[in-house]
């Protein structure tokens, strides 16, 4: 089954008078499952493709099917509502509130969701423990290594159980061997949960993971 | 829930700028309570100088006085102040009823001589004998709930009629003391001249300098003996407090009907335009007040949040991400803004209130306000209206002026949120 398909998906940024066009004619298709690398320099348009993806961005001409619905005609609270419900984000950044402790960041993006919040409680913990992070439900990002933080995200991003998870750069900030070490639990649960995995990088050694590497190249794909 | 936590949360993240922003809701609200427990007590300390020493709570006069009576006061004298008085006298809340004479007159030492306004009381109700405490607070206080207080000599007795009491600029513009002998000279009711000795046994003050000045009081049979008459010109009715105004004048306008009394009633407030125009000034000039602050708190909430928001770009970024919706950030900031605008209320409204009472027990000496002569001690009140208002605004500046920063969070783009860094 197709969960995200992009059709002849261009966007361009207006400069002044130039144009930029940072994705040209992309065309991709991620089926149940699959675990992928978007790969590429920098400035090749990773971002932007995994932010169409999301729904965090609209592209400036093509079509976008998340779920196989076409996502052009949503308002931004029903993309809100599609990102809540079917896309988990993991961040270069790592991007965890920092008012929250662990716990509480996992349980964010529950909230959206209509059930008892002793459940929400439950499902976050059991999260957080899936992560390998159960003992730092109570710690503050602060408290926590790059390599935790970015755990307690992937911890977040799978709380809901979404279709997909979006990881644009995860192992960027991170050293090598905790690079790879997210990569592997990323990969363990794309296993365990069937969960979709789409993930852009920089790094030759990253893409080696991945099921199917797509290559970007000045905004275009370059297989 | 969650959004009130990471408001609140987010409010003690910045602890020196929240706290700046809380100090300036916390003055604010003090500033508003204290400047309004000033005022309440001017307009107190005034109403009930007045009133005690000059005009009482009601004072009843012979139909067509309160218009003509000026240039011919002796045409609208009552004759029956007696029956009146028992008429009225059960009505709950009135503490008594007494009658007044008054004429205008020469008064003189024999070398000297000016022009005064007599006025005849009935020593038994509205002569209370304060004597001039060294103490001005206690002096102010005697001046605003029991009337003149003497400050030479002894007050007026019953059973002595040919003594007066001057007012304290009325004395001075004679040179004399307590003990003097005097003159009075004025013309009787039936248009005649009389003249009558007696002695300055005391000297008053009040909270009015022009009463004092052109005043003096003696007892009602010399007044009445002086003037050739047994009528009184007005019945000066002093209640138990002064919120029951209103009740009572009802009451005494029910009797008035049954007993068809051809009478005018007017009350203190309708009598003393002088409170009434100091209530409106000082009014207008406490809402300017409160402007001015409201828009100093608006003006700092305003520019925390702004920079809250500039801050938390990126945070406002994941969250929406993660599917929080345009309406979810702006009640996220809303209620950081509201925790601000609740916290500085509460903590404004408690040392408000704790240090405008520290305030009263201490006392502020006040130079003598506009007609009086005598410094004051000001003892600023707790006004409960005030107190919630100061709440209540702390809460609505809180929240207007976080409306905007909110606003302006929540029309972010995600994307460009999430590359801002
Ligand atoms: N908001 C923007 N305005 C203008 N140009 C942008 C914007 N976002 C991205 N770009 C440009 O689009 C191109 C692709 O960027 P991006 O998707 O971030 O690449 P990557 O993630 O592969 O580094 C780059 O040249 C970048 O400068
Ligand atoms: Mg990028």
């Amino acid at each position: 089954m197709s969960i995200v398909k992009l059709e002849k998906i261009c966007k361009n940024y207006t400069l002044g008078k130039t144009t930029l066009n940072a994705l040209k004619n992309i065309d991709l298709n991620v089926e149940q499952g699959e675990f992928i690398a978007l790969a590429g320099p920098s400035g090749s348009g990773k971002t932007t493709a995994l932010n169409i993806i999301g729904c965090i961005d609209k592209p400036s001409s093509g079509k976008v099917f998340i779920d196989e619905c076409e996502i052009s005609y949503l308002s931004s609270d029903g993309l809100a509502d599609i990102r809540a419900g079917k896309i988990g984000f993991i961040f270069q950044n790592f991007n965890l509130l920092p008012v929250l402790n662990a716990l509480e960041n996992v349980e964010y993006p529950l909230l959206h969701k209509k059930m008892a919040f002793h459940k929400k409680r439950k499902l976050a913990q059991e999260a957080l423990e899936s992560v390998g992070l159960g003992k730092y439900a109570r710690h503050r990002p602060m408290e926590l290594s790059g390599g935790q933080q970015q755990r307690v995200a992937i911890a977040r991003a799978l709380s809901t159980s979404p279709l997909m998870i979006l990881a644009d750069e995860p192992t960027a900030n991170l050293d090598h061997v905790t690079g790879t070490e997210i990569l592997t639990l990323m990969k363990k649960m794309n296993l365990e949960r069937k969960t979709t995995f789409i993930f852009s990088t920089h790094d030759q050694k990253v893409m080696e993971i991945a099921d199917k590497v797509v290559r970007l190249w000045d905004g275009e794909i370059s297989s | 829930m969650i959004t009130l936590t990471i408001a609140l949360r987010n409010i003690f993240r910045h602890k020196t700028r929240s706290l700046i922003t809380l100090s300036t809701i916390i003055f604010g609200c003090t500033a508003i309570i204290f400047a309004g427990g000033f005022f309440e007590d001017v307009f107190y300390k005034m109403r009930e100088s007045y009133i005690h020493s000059h005009t009482g709570h009601f004072q009843i006069f012979r139909k067509g006085y309160w218009e003509k009576g000026n240039s011919q006061p002796y045409n609208y004298l009552i004759d029956n102040p007696d029956e009146i008085i028992s008429h009225l006298q059960a009505i709950p809340g009135i503490k008594f009823i007494t009658s007044r004479l008054q004429f205008s007159g020469l008064i003189s030492t024999g070398e000297n001589t000016v022009s005064c306004i007599g006025m005849g009381i009935d020593p038994g109700y509205e002569n209370q004998d304060i004597p001039a405490g060294a103490n001005l607070r206690k002096m102010s206080d005697a001046m605003t709930l029991e009337g003149p207080v003497i400050i030479q000599g002894k007050a007026l007795t019953k059973n002595n009629p040919y003594t007066v009491m001057l007012g304290k600029g009325l004395a001075s513009s004679l040179g004399i003391t307590a003990g003097d002998p005097l003159i009075i000279l004025t013309h009787t009711t039936g248009g005649s001249i009389n003249a009558l000795d007696v002695t300055a046994q005391g000297i008053f003050m009040t909270s009015s300098k022009e009463y004092d000045d052109h005043f003096l009081r003696l007892s009602l049979v010399t007044a009445k003996k002086l003037l050739h008459t047994d009528s009184v010109q007005s019945l000066v009715i002093m209640l138990d407090k002064t919120e029951d105004t209103a009740g009572v004048k009802k009451a005494l306008a029910r009797v008035f009907q049954d007993k068809k009394l051809d009478l005018e009633l007017k009350s203190w407030d309708e009598i003393s335009d002088f409170y009434r125009h100091t209530v409106n000034l000082f009014n207008r000039l406490f809402l300017i007040l409160k402007l001015v602050i409201a828009i100093i708190v608006i003006l700092s909430i305003f520019n925390t949040m702004n920079m809250a928001v500039l801050e938390r770009t990126d945070e406002i970024g994941t969250i929406m991400a993660l599917g929080t919706k345009k309406r979810g950030v702006l009640s996220l900031f809303m209620h950081e803004g509201l925790g601000l605008g609740i916290i500085g209320g509460s903590f404004g409204v408690a040392i408000g209130t704790a240090l405008t009472h520290c305030i009263a027990r201490i006392g502020i000496t006040m130079p003598p306000p506009p007609g009086a002569s005598m410094p004051w001690v000001s003892e600023p009140r707790i006004v409960l209206t005030t107190v919630v208002f100061a709440f209540m605004t702390s809460i609505l500046t809180a929240l207007v002026s976080s409306l905007y920063p909110a606003y302006s969070a929540s029309r972010l783009e995600i994307a460009d949120c999430l590359r801002h860094k």
